[in-house]
């Protein structure tokens, strides 16, 4: 197996300006959820914490899309490079699968009163939570490098076959039996200025995910040469 | 396992005859077939086998439940046409001719009363035999075989010899892998020594 | 193709004539599924139980798990005496790995359920409205849990903790399936035909996407 050390220019270079890149638009994204947006006329200023549950939910959904990717990389290729993205992008993807569900839940109580509710979107996200922390887990019983990368690669790949396959049952059974829950899908559309700052929040987790993804990665491909190294002594 | 690099250097060139493969316990001699039977992924380096390879493990590799018979005839009808001698269209005659020479193998290997008792039943020895039996009946270019003497006894040991030498005569590639049996050297074309992973002719 | 059809045939084989000699999976699955229909059972209370959704989800929920206890001895009866390796180190074996577990878990799985079914039926006293349609729901169903249990299991078999590891990666991943089962022979059971045909007929299309998933990539994973 040959190593391809992760791109330096990409470690020394544009990780300092994602970083700023992460900052700035983090600051304007926060100042546009919490300033600039209108209050929501039913639900009051909690309703803000949308600006955090829906970004966060779209940027698990990514990191979990760059998973999959990664793990038919490595599959197919072999090469450690995409191991490591696939297990940066799980890590930092779980992180903000659980943002989304701890958001959601605190958007819920306030407003319906209740700490979790049976939507289908939810359930799909918890699923997804539980799915890739049985992954890390799997990763971290495995000591070989490469066995633990292709035993992560083929959940991996199940794991984002299974996200749609979830919402669609879920939704059926949602259908067809009603599932308690306060929060239907199709509620009321947004105000312009609420689309405006949800999408500057998506930006904004978005580029905090590349960056992040960059660290992670990086660090995950020292790992790795290392214990490459350690073989040869 | 740890991730630890088990094999370091190895470089095997295998010909026709039969090539001794020693080494003290825990120096990679299990990895190596176990490599060359393409059961682990080679971390680096390449493994050029382009033919059918018979691996007889360092364990006899039958599921417990079957009987010897009904492995052998599993083995034999997975590996199919490559290894039969013949081949003939019609299938009853085929499978005749398959039994008689599971029947055959096993009579030759010393299991004739043993070859429909379930495996867990018998001996460790009888075990061995059973998975030996295999070498009369999976013909291949090449076949590893790990500690093969292993529980073997006398009889047991002098089926295996001659087995040995006939396919010395016949020019099968055959890889043996063993901690002792210095006599090993009598039929052996070539001989290695592995040290901590690493190779030395 | 013929020819791994074939080789899928012969480990499915060798699988079910060790198991006919040694019905120990079987029975032990048997026994803990008729053991949690009736802890379930009892727990929520049989009025509950008889609830026509509650009885299906009670039963598919103790079917996932004798599934996962009958492929965990399987692969664990591979690994004494390394018979596991015998059939990877042929061509072609650890392809057929799969396809022959799927095939012979399955069947395997088919008489649990039929047994599981039996007696949560008397447990509970059941009415069944549609028991054509509960059979093939049922059937569909049983067919369905290898596909991801056997990858699961192949996967980890040679980790120490999979014991552990199996159900954390199985559960979510059926629970469509799980769904799926449930809502067919509750529709059944309560006499909506074409709600359970369509249940189903979900079933079947998942069923089919792990199946195809687990053929074309389990033959890398397994070692």
């Amino acid at each position: 197996m040959t190593t391809t050390a992760f791109p330096h220019v990409l470690s020394v270079r544009i990780r300092p300006l994602l970083g700023l890149a992460s900052v700035a638009t983090a600051l304007i994204a926060t100042a546009m959820a919490l300033i600039w947006a209108p209050p929501d006329a039913v639900q009051g200023q909690v309703q803000r914490v949308m600006y955090v549950h829906v970004p966060s939910a779209w940027t698990a959904y990514l990191a979990f899309i760059v998973v999959f990717l990664a793990s038919v990389g490595w599959l197919w290729t072999k090469r450690p490079a995409f191991d490591a993205i696939a297990v940066a992008s799980a890590e930092i993807g779980v992180l903000f699968t659980a943002l989304a569900l701890v958001a959601g839940s605190i958007w819920a109580k306030p407003t319906w009163g209740v700490w979790w509710t049976w939507e289908p979107r939810l359930i799909t996200t918890a699923v997804m939570f539980v799915m890739y922390v049985g992954y890390l887990l799997l990763r971290s019983l495995s000591s070989d490098l490469e066995g633990r990368a292709t035993r992560a690669a083929v959940i991996g790949i199940v794991a984002v076959v299974n996200v749609p396959i979830v919402h669609l049952s879920v939704t059926w059974m949602d259908a067809l039996h009603q599932l308690p829950s306060v929060l239907r899908p199709g509620g009321p559309a947004l105000d312009d200025r609420m689309l405006a700052t949800l999408i500057a929040g998506v930006v904004a987790f978005t580029v905090l995910y590349a960056w992040l993804m960059v660290a992670r990665t990086a660090l995950e491909r020292a790992r790795q040469e290392r214990v490459l190294r350690a073989r040869d002594a | 396992m740890d991730d630890r690099a088990v094999l370091r250097s190895v470089d095997l060139d295998l010909v026709p005859g039969i090539t001794v493969l020693r080494g003290p316990n825990g120096a990679g001699k299990t990895t190596a077939l176990r490599a060359l039977a393409g059961l682990v992924p080679l971390a680096r380096g390449t493994r050029e086998v382009p033919f059918d390879v018979l691996y007889i493990g360092h364990r006899p590799q039958l599921l417990h439940g079957l009987t010897p018979r009904e492995s052998l005839r599993f083995f034999l009808e997975f590996r199919g046409p490559t290894s039969r001698a013949w081949a003939t269209p019609v299938k009853t005659t085929a499978r005749e001719m398959r039994e008689d020479r599971i029947r055959v193998a096993c009579d030759r290997w010393g299991l004739a009363g043993e070859s429909d008792r379930p495996i867990e039943r018998l001996s460790a020895g009888q075990r061995r035999r059973a998975a030996l039996a295999r070498l009369d009946l999976e013909t291949c270019a090449l076949t590893l075989l790990d500690e093969p003497f292993a529980d073997l006894d006398e009889s047991g040991s002098a089926l295996l010899w001659s087995w040995l030498r006939e396919a010395r005569a016949l020019g099968v590639a055959v890889l043996v892998a063993s901690h002792g049996h210095a006599d090993l050297d009598a039929v052996a074309v070539r001989a290695y020594a592995l040290h901590e992973g690493r190779v030395a002719a | 193709m013929v020819s791994g059809l074939r080789r899928i045939g012969l480990i499915a084989g060798r699988e079910l004539r060790a198991d006919a000699r040694h019905p120990d999976g079987a029975v032990a699955a048997m026994t803990f599924m008729a053991a949690l229909v009736l802890l379930e059972s009892l727990i929520v209370g049989p009025q509950v139980a008889r609830d026509t959704l509650v009885a299906p989800a009670l039963y598919w929920i103790a079917l996932l798990f004798a599934a996962i206890v009958v492929t965990t001895r399987s692969f664990d009866r591979e690994l004494e005496d390394d018979a596991l390796d015998g059939v990877l180190a042929m061509p072609g074996g650890a392809d057929a790995l799969y396809g022959g577990k799927l095939v012979s878990l399955a069947a395997t799985l088919g008489l649990v359920a039929v047994v599981g079914g039996v007696v949560e039926m008397a447990l509970l006293d059941l009415a069944v409205a549609l028991p054509g349609h509960l059979a093939l729901a049922v059937v569909i169903g049983t067919a369905a849990l290898p596909a991801v249990v056997v990858l699961d299991v192949a996967l980890t078999v040679r980790l120490r903790a999979r014991a552990v590891l199996v159900p954390i990666l199985a559960l979510p991943v059926l629970l469509p399936q799980l769904v799926a089962a449930t809502n067919a022979v509750a529709a059944a059971l309560a006499g909506d035909a074409v709600a359970s045909l369509a249940w189903s007929g979900l079933l079947v299309a998942i069923a089919l996407v792990y199946a195809t998933l687990g053929l074309t990539i389990a033959g890398t994973a397994i070692e």
